[in-house]
């Protein structure tokens, strides 16, 4: 890698920064282009603020849909199979 | 010691189980095979139950395997991506020389239950609109938060496409949240 990387590459060390750790060298090229890239900078920003999202409203939230009753019949139908009654 | 009554769960947990597979699969079909197999299972583990967790605990842990048995096997029937496949829809997001063709906007900080509520529509319509693979390979890295590392070992494939898939699909979600309203309107 260059010394700076470009904005696309920069997204994608953003993106592999979310799931481990980095090596050095793309740690420091990511750090460099954040610091001087609002663009980038918002992205990454951005990146922790969707995961952070869909943890809270995912747990927050049920309001979603149940089991069809459909679903719910054909379920039910195999587990008296397996109960056997 | 909670007392366990297969015949009850189904109509107690039910609901609640679906709609944790159904955030994770994307599919109502195979978030309503993923109860089936769960119960399925749970009846024939009911001697393991050591009685600790609650009932939904402990199906909710079953079932959390029964997700990722059923995203493997989908994962099977679709084609990974290669690195190089799909980079022209990455493409559109810059130009040639690599900067933002469209950079990012600043968000807004929904805070009122109608803000939220439509927030919660978006990310999940923004995340059912991604290809199904990715969209479970980035809920269960967003959303059950398992290391990237399991996901991989599990779904049986490489690190490599594990990124791919999730970078992806974070740049997609990114400009989906925004193309749907999520931006500050007249920020800087």
């Amino acid at each position: 890698m260059k010394w700076m990387p470009t904005c696309r590459e920069t997204t994608k060390l953003a993106s592999r920064a979310m799931d481990e750790r980095l090596p050095l060298s793309s740690r420091m090229a990511l750090r460099l282009h954040l610091a001087i890239c609002e663009n980038c900078a918002r992205f990454n920003r951005q990146l922790q603020d969707m995961r952070r999202l869909f943890r809270e409203e995912t747990a927050a939230r049920d309001d979603a849909a149940g089991l069809a009753p459909e679903a719910r019949q054909r379920i039910e139908t195999e587990l008296q199979k397996m109960l056997g009654s | 010691m909670n007392a366990l009554d297969a015949h009850t769960w189904l109509a107690d947990h039910g609901d609640y189980l679906f709609r944790v597979a159904r955030r994770q699969l994307h599919s109502d079909e195979l978030a309503e095979d993923a109860v089936q197999e769960t119960l399925l299972a749970a009846i024939e583990a009911q001697a393991r139950y050591a009685g600790d967790a609650s009932p939904r605990t402990w199906l909710t842990g079953i079932l959390k395997h029964k997700i990722v048995d059923l995203i493997r096997r989908n994962v099977r029937e679709v084609e990974i991506p290669r690195d190089e496949d799909g980079e022209e829809a990455v493409d559109s997001l810059f130009k040639q020389d690599g900067h933002w063709a469209e950079p990012p906007r600043p968000w807004g900080n929904p805070q009122t239950e109608a803000e939220l509520g439509q927030l919660r529509r978006v990310l999940d319509e923004c995340a059912d609109r991604l290809k199904p693979v990715m969209a479970q390979v980035f809920s269960l890295r967003e959303v059950a938060g398992m290391e990237t590392e399991e996901i991989c070992k599990e779904l049986g494939i490489t690190p490599t496409n594990c990124w791919v898939l999730l970078h992806r699909a974070r740049l997609f979600m990114r400009q989906c949240l925004e193309l749907n309203g999520f931006s500050k309107a007249g920020a800087a």
